[in-house]
Parts: structure tokens; C-alpha cells; sequence
């Protein structure tokens, strides 16, 4: 392989000399004897909403029952003495946290499963996922076979299960895009409507709990709900790493990437495995917070303008949706605390109607 | 010499039967062109000749090893393969496109090496793309669109090219001038390529080496000028026709024989006549 760098290029004859090409927008960056692709537009998106992110945190932090100077957030974020330690500290922060851990998993879930499927339309909570997670959980509470903490790893299995399922009916002889997108919107209709049952079913009190669940929100969750997902997102890095650069490959035809040399059903089942891992983690720590795994990679897309969609700035958009949401849920009704999930289902929705409709249309050539 | 070559091969989808007990073999170095009427199975076969079909029996030897054995990477760095309508990922830009060729010579740590920098720049200059490198795939005219696949695929730089139907959606100058270029590319490189046409015509001019199937079988294989006779038209597509020297390559060319405005009575007379009267 080292050896490919010092090669001459052969047998040119008969050739115009040509400018050398690259990839238009790409940077390329040299470690050594490693090369790197890197998306310029994607960088320069990257860093302005990682300032953004920054700067709706401290907002988060400031904006609640009382309000506090970004001067003293910034204090207590670097450990210095403050009297708002409490309240910015303990209150505050760790849901804030617990907002941007579940934000970046959607956020990358959503754009794996969507350029799996290669249909902007597909994302966990379509495809089953957070329903999977959700019939589960309310089983397990209405039957009394799981405490409120158990809940996440419950919620966990759900979502994996379904997925499991929804990518077994799919399959013939190899994945096929489309099918595993309708099989799965079927799936989470009858998993919805298997929730309904056992919600009705069950005590009123479990009931209610269990919705404020479902809608997804980050009330009450602190450091004990952000260390797992913290932990699962961390162990997870190399293979984010890995799917940035394997989503390439697949967003071809089928025809076309095996030609590559692409292993197209194992790259396919990892990528998927991945997302699911994280939608699910995702969904059991704050519920199903429904839309971000859809928005986040779609409006990354449209900013970037790259052919698949940069994992590490949909991550960000994620995080930056859901802690947006949880600011504006917390606050639009003070002193009433609307679920984070209401806020997101607020503007996804339309986003979604959107969507269709303009692919409906043929809003490309 | 032949590098790539099927014994036995019967494919199916799903439990229809395309292909039956199929013997080939791609000579090294020289244009192959499959032939044959609608749903012959010569897709199939070139898609099996390029591991996206399993075969049901026999098998797709390259270097006298089983397809099936060889992992797909290695298999990539061999053979190049074009299918009949390739998707690209939305909003692509042509040299990120062509770029993707370079698939299977990378890695994760290694994904722009000054080689691939060379081969895509060479293979855009060849299909005369490289006005068009930042331009979106999207956008582009569907002869342009094909000469920007036909860059991916040579910017894999295999020793074999598969082609299926690569003319396919272009009008009459593209069409032979995506051939001229895959001629070309043949006599500069000494590369093996394989096409699949349904024209004869295009077919018999463009050949070293022709091979005509009819629903699943190998009618006749050998260069255009021994096989192409009207007896094998007729006997592959059914055709009455002629077959007279192409007054430009001296290629066998196929001139449908029955008029289409002949009376009633006069077919029988007319058909007689063409079929014994071909110049095979």
C-alpha cells in the first residue's frame, strides 16, 4: 500500500495533460501517510453550529424560574465559586446535558437509518423504533414487571427487538430500501396501536406516567440518566468514525456499490445495528422525542449540500434542536412545563407534511 | 488467454430460470459484445460475470478461482463493472462521483492518495468530463451523465471492463461515441472489455470477439464477420434480412429483408428471395 504513493503514473501516452482533480469541496489533509477527505462546507457548517450550540447552552442555563447572568453560568461551568451554583449547577445543567447526549444520538441515528433506507422520509420513530421502545415500556410498567428506573434498559430492548423484526421482514436475499421503510411504518402503527391497549388497560396513574414518557421529555433526568448514554456514546465513537466514512458507499445502487467492492449487507446491517443502538439508547433515557432524528439530518443536509450527510454536524444539529426545544418547552407556558417532545412534534410535523408534499411534486429534475 | 470465463452457469431470480448450463469465455484483451433479443439473459450473465448475480450452479472463474471465493474488494481491483441504470447519491458533484471509483484501491486511513488524484484526473480527461468536475450530477444531459459513469468506472483502473447496454438512452452520435471510446480505451490499454448491446449492428461493428444468446442459451460466439449470416439473425431474432459488408468497417451490417409497405401476395415471394440471396 505505501508503496502506491511513490508510483509513477503510467502509460499516459496519447493523453492531454489535465488540471488533477478532486473532489469539489473536499479539502484533503495528510497525516503522515494517511489521507483525509474533508468537506470544506461541512467544516465551516460545523463550527458555526458548534457556536450556536454554545451559545443556546449558556441561554439554557441563564433563562429559567430566575434568571442568571451568563457571567455567573460561565463561572459555575469552570468550577469557580458562585452563588448560582444550585440553581445553574445542579438544576440546570445536568438536564441540559442529559438534552445534548439524546439530541446528538437522533441526530446521528436519524442520518444512518435515512441513508440506509435512502429516503429522507425514514427515521426511527418511523420506522418503529421509538414505538418499539414505547410498547415495551408501557407493557412492562402496566404489568408491574418494571420499576420507573428500569425503564431505559427496558425501552432499550423494545427498540432493538423491533428493529430486529422490522429488518428480518424486510429482508430477501439482500435489504431492499423501500420495503424496509414500509415494513417498518407498518410496524410502528400496530406497536402504536398494542401501546394504546395496554395504556387503557392499565392503571390511570401508570397511565399518565407513562405518557409524559412517551412524548418524550427531559424532566427530572440529571447526571444518573446522562452517564449511560454518555458511556454508550462514547464507546460508540469508532464506529460513528467507521459510518461516516462507510454511509458513502451505500447511498449508490445496489449494482453499482457491490461493483465497488463494497460488502453491501454487512455495511448495511452496521450501519443500521448503529442507528438502532443509538435511537433506541436515545429513546429509553429522555422517550421517544419525536422528530429530531428526522429534522436534524435533513436540515444538516440542506446546509452542508453534501452527497450524504456529515454524522458529526447532524450530531450537533440534534443536540441543538432538542436543547433549543427544551428551553422553549420549559418556558412558553412558565410556570407549566410542556414535554420537550411537544415542541419537536411542533415543528417536525409540518417539516415531515413538507417533505412529502415537495417530493410528491418532484421538486428535483 | 482468458482471465475470466463461466462454466456451467444457470442463474435465476428468485426460482425463473434465465440462464441454462452456460459455457463462456472473455478473451483477454479484446472488446467482448453479448447480444440477443429482449429477455435473453444476457444481463444476467453479465451481471453474474461480475459477482451481482450468485449463480444458482456452475461458476464465474477469474484467474481459474471461484467468484464466490474471492472477497468483493479484490474482486473490484480486477473488474469494473457499469450496470444498465446506476444511481448516483442526490446533489453529487461529477468529480465526487468519478472519485467514488477510487473505492476500492482506499481505505479508511488512506482515502485520497496521489494515485487516485492521477487516475480520476486521467479518466475524466479521456471521457472529456473535466469541464464539468464541480457541476452537479443531477443537472447534467443524459449523454453527459453516461460519459461521467463511464469515467467512474475507468477511474477503478481494472484490467476488465463490464459495460451493460451503456448506450442505452442516448441518441445515434453518442451512442458511437461512447463506443468509439470504449474502442479506444481497448487499443491504448490492451483492456478486456465486455458490453452488452441489443443492436447487431452496433454490436457486429464494435467486436473482436461476438457472442449471441436466445432465452438463456449461447447461439454463437466468434468474431462478427464468421458468425453474423442471415441464417443466425433469423435464427436468433427471428429476422429476415441481409447481410452485406458495412461500407465503412467492412463489419457484417443487418438490413431487415421484408419491406414493410410489401402487399399481400407478395411476402412469400420476397421472403423466399432475401433469405436465400444473403451475402453470408
Amino acid at each position: 500500500m505505501t508503496t502506491d504513493l511513490n508510483a509513477r503514473p503510467t502509460g499516459t501516452q496519447g493523453m492531454p495533460p489535465a488540471r488533477p482533480v478532486r473532489p469539489a469541496g473536499y479539502a484533503v489533509i495528510r497525516v503522515h501517510r494517511a489521507t483525509f477527505l474533508l468537506h470544506r462546507r461541512a467544516a465551516v457548517v460545523a463550527a458555526a453550529l458548534s457556536v450556536l450550540l454554545a451559545a443556546v447552552c449558556v441561554a439554557y442555563l441563564s433563562v429559567g424560574e430566575s434568571f442568571v447572568a451568563p457571567a455567573e453560568v460561565l463561572k459555575v461551568i469552570l468550577g469557580q465559586p458562585s452563588s448560582e451554583e444550585l440553581v445553574v449547577g445542579t438544576l440546570r445543567l445536568p438536564r441540559m446535558v442529559v438534552g445534548l447526549l439524546v439530541g446528538a444520538a437522533f441526530g446521528v441515528a436519524g442520518a444512518l437509518i435515512q441513508t440506509v433506507a435512502r429516503n429522507p422520509l425514514a427515521s426511527p420513530d418511523i420506522i418503529g423504533i421509538s414505538q418499539g421502545a414505547s410498547v415495551l415500556a408501557v407493557a412492562t410498567v402496566t404489568f408491574g414487571l418494571a420499576s420507573y428506573g428500569t425503564l431505559p434498559y427496558v425501552a432499550v430492548s423494545g427498540g432493538v427487538l423491533a428493529a430486529t423484526l422490522v429488518y428480518l421482514f424486510a429482508w430477501r436475499g439482500g435489504l431492499h430500501a423501500t420495503r424496509f421503510v414500509l415494513i417498518g411504518i407498518g410496524f410502528a402503527l400496530a406497536l402504536r396501536a398494542l401501546t394504546t391497549l395496554f395504556l387503557t388497560k392499565g392503571d390511570y396513574l401508570v397511565a399518565q406516567q407513562a405518557m409524559i414518557w412517551m412524548t418524550g421529555s427531559l424532566n427530572g433526568l440529571g447526571w444518573d440518566q446522562a452517564a449511560p448514554i454518555g458511556w454508550v456514546l462514547l464507546a460508540l465513537i469508532p464506529a460513528i468514525a467507521w459510518a461516516a466514512r462507510a454511509q458513502r458507499t451505500v447511498s449508490m445502487d445496489d449494482d453499482t456499490a457491490t461493483a465497488l467492492g463494497v460488502r453491501l449487507n454487512r455495511v448495511r446491517l452496521g450501519l443500521v445495528a448503529l442507528g438502532v443502538i443509538l435511537a433506541s439508547v436515545a429513546t429509553g433515557t429522555a422517550g421517544p422525542v419525536e422528530f429530531v432524528a428526522l429534522l436534524a439530518p435533513q436540515v444538516t443536509r440542506r446546509l452542508t449540500r453534501t452527497a450524504q450527510i456529515p454524522l458529526f454536524c447532524s450530531a450537533l444539529m440534534g443536540a441543538l434542536i432538542v436543547v433549543l426545544a427544551d428551553l422553549l418547552a420549559r418556558r412558553l407556558l412558565s410556570p407549566v412545563e410542556l414535554p420537550v417532545g411537544v415542541l419537536t412534534a411542533a415543528v417536525g410535523a409540518p417539516y415531515l407534511i413538507w417533505l412529502i408534499i415537495r417530493s410528491r411534486t418532484g421538486g428535483k429534475s | 488467454m482468458t482471465r475470466l470465463s463461466a462454466q456451467n452457469l444457470t442463474l435465476a431470480y428468485e426460482d425463473r430460470t434465465v440462464v441454462h448450463d452456460l459455457d463462456l469465455a472473455v478473451p483477454d484483451g479484446k472488446v467482448t459484445v453479448i447480444v440477443g433479443p429482449n429477455a435473453c439473459g444476457k444481463s444476467t450473465t453479465l451481471r453474474a460475470l461480475g459477482r451481482l448475480l450468485k449463480p444458482k450452479t456452475g461458476a464465474v472463474l477469474l484467474d481459474g478461482t471461484d467468484l464466490t471465493k474471492l472477497p468483493t474488494k479484490r474482486i473490484a481491483q480486477q473488474i469494473g463493472l457499469l450496470p444498465q441504470t446506476p444511481v448516483a447519491p442526490e446533489a453529487i458533484t461529477v468529480a465526487d462521483l468519478v472519485a467514488r471509483g477510487r473505492q476500492p484501491h482506499q481505505h479508511w486511513w488512506q482515502q485520497w492518495s496521489a494515485e487516485d488524484e492521477r487516475a480520476v484526473t486521467e479518466a475524466m480527461a479521456r471521457t472529456d468530463v473535466s469541464d464539468l468536475a464541480d457541476r452537479s450530477v443531477d443537472e447534467l444531459s443524459g449523454g453527459q451523465r453516461q460519459r461521467v459513469w463511464i469515467a467512474m468506472a475507468l477511474a477503478q483502473e481494472t484490467e476488465l471492463l463490464l459495460l451493460d447496454e451503456p448506450t442505452t438512452y442516448l441518441d445515434i452520435s453518442h451512442q458511437v461515441e461512447v463506443l468509439d471510446l470504449v474502442r479506444q480505451l481497448n487499443k491504448e490499454r490492451a483492456r478486456t472489455v465486455v458490453i452488452v448491446l441489443h443492436d447487431l449492428n452496433q454490436a457486429a461493428r464494435y467486436a473482436d470477439h461476438l457472442i449471441t444468446m436466445k432465452s438463456g442459451h449461447v447461439v454463437a460466439s466468434g468474431p462478427p464477420a464468421d458468425i453474423v449470416t442471415a441464417d443466425l439473425v433469423h435464427d436468433v431474432f427471428g429476422l429476415d434480412c441481409v447481410v452485406v459488408p458495412d461500407p465503412v468497417t467492412g463489419s457484417p451490417l443487418v438490413v431487415p429483408g421484408a419491406p414493410w409497405h410489401a402487399t399481400p401476395t407478395e411476402p412469400a415471394d420476397a421472403r423466399g428471395a432475401v433469405h436465400g440471396g444473403g451475402l453470408a
